[in-house]
């Protein structure tokens, strides 16, 4: 069996998932090896998604920071705000392909679940979204725009009541109906043929920036840098860069509120390896195996596991993994605005933090690029919480006076 | 032999169907999971599987889960479950067996885990979540093997003819067949296509039908007698511990397993 990388990785589940498993696997390596499943996924990506998205030379940061040239890979202007619909376009025409009626997700920050109601609505399946009980409560415009959408968003009030918790509840569903629904699991976690699959289909923005920067000025960046929950925006942006040995590739995990176990989700430096959800890698656990819990104020990121194929990359010195904190996200987000008109997506502020500490260490001969793995609209009202905008509380507080 | 293979020998000369329950270590608490096995093996039940709580019991109902989520919030560790286990199977003369997921083992280290589960006196593994296609990198059925514990297969009515005849070829003791293709927790009906399914399994083990996920009533298991070796209920007895006071606890579990009536 494929689907291991190193040691990571793998299919670790109850034999009750097995034969679906399988089904998937056979479904997704004969759709690759067919033209018109190829040529299909490629128009619905430029004719829905919106694709190829801009890489923007980031010059008023570039001059600011005075280091290294910084490009942004603007993920955000998907549409649905991210490069979740991606691999959402890809697995759904496998699962027309499979017969299926039903689509389900597991979704954190909201973002992929979003996309799964859309293209859930344009490919007409019926759709449901399992959202921990904390996430649902904290991304309640994307839950709103999912149920515009005809998806039915079911909360999730066991365990941690995050994003391990929907994953838990969305693979316990897919048991149960295996036989009508196809579960587009949302990053690169999980078991195989998972992380493989969605890795493929979201290679697509690593070849789109390698075409891009060929046509701008230079051949190959120095620095690539994404942030990494699960991990499949950086392992979309990183893969077709793996063999060219002089790119640095660069995993932001979220620092949260401390270092304390529960106050970040950096798996790398407080976790360790185990098998949860179906896949090997490292994971935050106690001695005995217990998941612990997570923070980020990216609710994407707030996650215990991480993609195996990144595992097994990070144990080849291949992709260095760094960290930075709720607050200097906050500040990335602002900076970020202000100096390039882009407001990040609380997730890839995470990439933008580390970026801004980076470039004015390097000469200005090296190039950066950052992944903007998705917009910012979503979080706005973390935003305002943490910036304490007044007026915008004397807006809820008048619209609320209104009343439906 | 192994302890479980002499109790399946008996089940089988005496021609009835066995009754295998299980308890959460640690749920409601330590001590009564002791209790509670104690009066399983008074309320004559023949096997008895222990689950080692996790975190995120994937194959796991919400019943089950709770009581994992409950226990673990209690403080329990997996060396806990190797502290009852040693005391339980010196005590009771039925087999115990550890359930557990396996990041549990893998943490403890898988092969330490079957050794001092052996040394703890568990007759058998039942980790649902360890596939054939893994053991070149886990080696779990080797060690199973090792320390002379049944390896006791999970499968479901999804599991194809190739499925039934790997996991034919490395189970042993008993075979776990689910009721039905899903997660555990008490439901009112059996399915209706259980006995079909039951024959199929039938032509691929030679070793003994264990049938569980939904059993909770006596219905279910008369309808279960001549099709399956062995009865297997969890969530319902969680369901019948939680519902009503804890001092007649004991009590309502002894009844509950006497009215499911399965010595005849």
């Amino acid at each position: 069996m494929k689907g291991h990388f190193g040691k990571f990785g793998g299919r670790y589940v109850p034999e009750m998932l097995i034969p679906a498993l399988e089904e998937l696997e056979v479904a997704f390596n004969s759709a690759l090896k067919d033209k018109s499943f190829v040529q299909e996924f490629e128009y619905y990506l430029k004719n829905f998604a919106g694709r190829p998205t801009p890489l923007v030379f980031a010059e008023n940061l570039t001059r600011q920071l005075g280091g290294a040239k910084i490009y942004l890979k603007n993920e955000g202007l998907n549409h649905t705000g991210a490069h979740k619909i991606t691999h959402c376009i890809g697995q759904t025409l496998i699962a027309k392909r499979m017969g299926k009626t039903r689509l389900i997700a597991e979704t954190g920050a909201g973002q992929h679940g979003l996309a799964t109601a859309t293209v859930a609505a344009k490919f007409g399946f019926s759709c449901t979204v399992y959202m921990g009980e904390v996430d649902m409560v904290r991304q309640r415009p994307n839950v709103f725009l999912m149920e515009q959408l005809g998806a039915k968003v079911v909360s999730v009030s066991f365990g941690n009541k995050t994003l391990k918790d929907a994953v838990n509840a969305a693979l316990k569903d897919y048991i149960e109906n295996v036989s009508t629904t196809h579960y587009i699991l949302g990053s690169v976690v999980g078991p195989h043929p998972y992380p493989t699959m969605n890795a493929y289909f979201q290679s697509i923005v690593g070849k789109e920036v390698k075409k891009q920067l060929r046509d701008d000025t230079c051949y190959l960046p120095d620095y690539v840098i994404a942030c990494v929950g699960g991990g499949s925006n950086a392992i979309g942006i990183f893969s077709s860069f793996l063999k060219d040995l002089s790119v640095k590739l660069i995993g932001v995990e979220a620092g949260g509120k401390g270092q304390k176990i529960g106050q970040h989700a950096r798996r790398f430096k407080g976790g360790s390896v185990g098998v949860v959800e179906g896949y090997k890698s490292y994971f935050l656990q106690n001695k005995d195996g217990q998941i612990e819990k997570t923070h980020s104020i990216a609710a994407g990121l707030d996650y215990a596991g991480i993609g195996p194929q990144l595992a097994n990359l990070r144990d080849q010195k291949r992709v260095e993994f760094v960290s930075v904190t709720d607050k200097e996200v906050i500040s990335a987000v602002q900076t970020l605005a202000r100096t390039e008109g882009i407001i990040p997506a609380l997730e890839s502020a995470h990439a933008v933090a580390y970026a801004i500490k980076l470039a004015p260490q390097l000469s200005q001969e090296k190039t950066i690029v950052v992944n903007i793995s998705g917009r910012g609209d979503k979080d706005l009202f973390i935003l305002v919480e943490q910036l304490h905008d007044k007026e915008f509380y004397r807006f809820l507080e008048s619209y609320i006076k209104k009343g439906i | 032999m192994n302890k479980l293979n002499q109790q399946l020998e008996k089940i089988k000369s005496e021609k009835r169907l066995g009754l295998m329950t299980h308890v959460v270590v640690g749920y409601p608490s330590l001590n009564e999971t002791v209790e509670l096995v104690r009066l399983m093996e008074k309320s004559g039940v023949d096997i008895v599987e222990l689950q080692i709580p996790f975190s995120d019991p994937l194959a796991d109902g919400t019943t089950i889960m709770q009581a994992c989520e409950k226990s673990l919030i209690n403080g329990t560790k997996v060396h806990d479950a190797f502290t009852i286990m040693t005391k339980l199977s010196r005590e009771v003369s039925i087999p115990l067996l550890f359930m557990a997921y396996y990041n549990n083992v893998f943490k403890y280290g898988t092969q330490k885990f079957c050794k001092d589960a052996k040394a703890a006196g568990a007759a058998g593994l039942i980790v649902p979540d360890i596939p054939i296609e893994e053991e070149q990198e886990e080696h779990f059925i080797r060690f199973c093997k090792k320390y002379n514990l049944a390896n006791i297969r999970v499968i479901s009515p999804s599991s194809n003819a190739n499925r039934l005849q790997k996991n034919a070829k490395v189970g042993s003791g008993f075979v776990y067949c689910t009721a039905r293709q899903g997660i555990t927790g008490a439901r009112k009906k059996l399915s209706s296509k259980l006995n079909a399914y039951l024959s199929q399994v039938k032509k691929y083990f030679t070793i003994p039908l264990a049938v569980g996920f939904g059993i909770s009533k006596p219905e279910h298991i008369k309808a279960l007698k001549g099709n399956a070796d062995i009865a297997v209920v969890g969530s319902a007895l969680i369901d019948v511990i939680d519902k009503g006071d804890k001092g007649d606890m004991e009590k309502r579990v002894y009844s509950f397993i006497r009215e499911l009536n399965v010595i005849d």
